[in-house]
Formats: C-alpha cells, sequence, structure tokens
C-alpha cells in the first residue's frame, strides 16, 4: 500500500506521460485517417482531456491494503477497461467517435491500450532506474 | 593457536579472522561465539530449540500471527511478536520492507523492480522478498544513515 502522498506523486507523473502518449497518439491517427483536418488552438486541449479522464480509473488501483500480484492484475485489467469506457464517451463527446468510420473508433480503441501499455513500460523503466539507485545506496551501506 | 590482536584505524572494517588448517569444531565454536557477541534469536525448528546469531539471519517474516525466522537454509518459528523484533533489531541492519517482514540489509545482494511500483530484494541465498512501496522512503533513509 502506498502514502496518500506517494500517490498523488505517481499520479502526477502518470498524466504528463499519458498526456504526451496520448499527443503522439492523436498525432498518428490523424496522420493516418483524416490528414486533411485543419483544428485551431483548441485542439491543444484534447490530449490534456483525454489525459485527465484517463486518470480517473487510477483510483481502482488505490488500496489502504496491500494487494496480491494476482488482485493487481485483476484490477490493471479492470482499469484498462474503465478507460477504454470513459475515453469511448469523451470521444463520443467531442465527436471524434461520432463522425469515425468503424476502423477509426477499432483504431481508437486500440490506441488506447497502446498508451496504457507505453505509460506502464514508462513507469517500469523509472522504477528500473529506482531501483539501481538503491542497489547503490545498498553497497556503499554495506561497506 | 595463537592469538593476535592488532588496533585499527577507524576507517578500516573490523573483521575476526581465524586462520586455520582446518575448519574443526573447535573453530566453529570460536565462530559461533563471535557471531552469538553480535546477538542471538530464539527459534524452534522440528521441536528443537537454538540459539540464532542474528548476523545469520537472512529475513523475519509474520504468517498468521506467528513469526519465521529465515536464515541461509533453515527456517526457525519464533514465539516473538514481529513488532518486538523490530524494536530489538532496529539499532542492527534491520529494516521493515512490508507489513509483515522484517529484512536484514547485509544480506541482501541487490534491488530489482518489481511490479506495481513494489522492489524486490534479492538475496545471498537466491530468495527474493518484496519490498513495498510505503517502506521505500524508510529504506533510503537506513541506507543514507549508513551501518551501525
Amino acid at each position: 500500500m502506498m502514502s496518500g502522498k506517494d500517490f498523488l506523486k505517481q499520479l502526477i507523473t502518470s498524466f504528463f506521460v499519458v498526456v504526451t502518449l496520448v499527443s503522439i497518439a492523436i498525432a498518428i491517427l490523424g496522420c493516418v485517417f483524416r490528414p486533411e483536418q485543419r483544428f485551431g488552438y483548441e485542439a491543444f486541449f484534447a490530449p490534456v482531456l483525454y489525459g485527465l479522464l484517463s486518470m480517473i480509473p487510477v483510483a481502482i488501483m488505490y488500496s489502504k491494503k496491500e494487494l496480491t500480484v494476482k488482485q493487481l492484475y485483476i484490477r490493471k485489467v479492470l482499469q484498462l477497461f474503465s478507460i477504454e469506457v470513459i475515453l469511448y464517451l469523451g470521444g463520443y463527446g467531442i465527436e471524434n467517435i461520432k463522425t469515425a468510420s468503424k476502423s477509426q473508433t477499432v483504431a481508437f480503441g486500440i490506441s488506447i491500450v497502446i498508451v496504457y501499455v507505453l505509460a506502464d513500460v514508462i513507469s517500469g523503466i523509472i522504477n528500473a532506474n529506482d531501483a539501481k539507485k538503491l542497489t547503490k545506496m545498498l553497497q556503499q551501506y554495506q561497506k | 593457536m595463537n592469538v593476535r590482536v592488532r588496533k585499527i584505524g577507524n576507517q578500516l572494517e573490523e573483521v575476526v579472522e581465524v586462520q586455520c588448517y582446518e575448519v574443526t569444531e573447535e573453530v566453529r565454536e570460536i565462530v559461533h561465539f563471535v557471531k552469538s557477541r553480535q546477538g542471538q534469536l530464539t527459534g524452534n525448528m522440528d521441536g528443537r530449540q537454538y540459539e540464532i546469531a542474528v548476523m545469520d539471519i537472512y529475513y523475519i517474516e509474520a504468517i498468521d500471527n506467528r513469526a519465521f525466522i529465515y536464515c541461509a537454509k533453515d527456517v526457525y518459528e519464533t514465539k516473538e511478536k514481529l513488532y518486538a523484533l523490530e524494536g530489538e533489531l532496529e539499532d542492527k541492519s534491520f529494516l521493515r520492507v512490508s507489513k509483515s517482514t522484517l529484512l536484514n540489509l547485509m544480506k541482501v545482494t541487490a534491488i530489482k523492480p518489481g511490479f506495481n511500483s513494489r522492489f524486490i530484494a534479492v538475496l545471498q541465498n537466491g530468495e527474493e522478498v518484496i519490498i513495498s512501496r510505503k517502506y521505500v522512503p524508510a529504506l533510503k533513509e537506513k541506507l543514507a544513515g549508513g551501518k551501525k
């Protein structure tokens, strides 16, 4: 179980990683499916909006008790499913999905999974870095 | 067996080294005595009671209101509660790394990343112990503070 402060720190880090990845995903999907589309500056809010919406299901991972690996996996699947639902509703709300073709809608769903996995990978890399630092500190401590 | 004592500077590590032709029972007794001077815990295994040198303990784990002392190969049960052992061992290289585990930092060879922002301590005997994220700040503080 994490302290509230640690959880908030992780949430903020995740938010910025997700917004960056969503920006890249929107750029790629846009270039593939709607290369002719032109936007005003308000379009820059879209990645931030999607980022904020995808933070809502992060609450699923918070627990006062320590979770087993099995419980963590189940919660991760639920979290991904929730993010898909929320972002589809969000995308429908800002008319991205409403006017999209079947293939665009499917690509949107797949891009959510890819962003989710990549965000996890980046989090894993940060964690691996932290582990390296801890090992170095440990080796100094043991001398 | 000759006995020699040599004073060293504070920058060096204090070591008791026994030079012998063969590791006899006498040598083992000397080693056991030196280890026991650094503290001992009482544990039970197969109905027998043992005195376990603190420096031989890898970690202590509480399961179902019982505490178990894990050494390199053997596991002993102790009647003491984990929180009591934590108090007893806090000035040694032991640290609480999860709700149910006290870890001897001197027996850890490396720390690697685990699932969901946890860490895993790899021990000298190959075992792995989970370090909960909640206890990482205390771990960093202990490692930064240096060995006592």
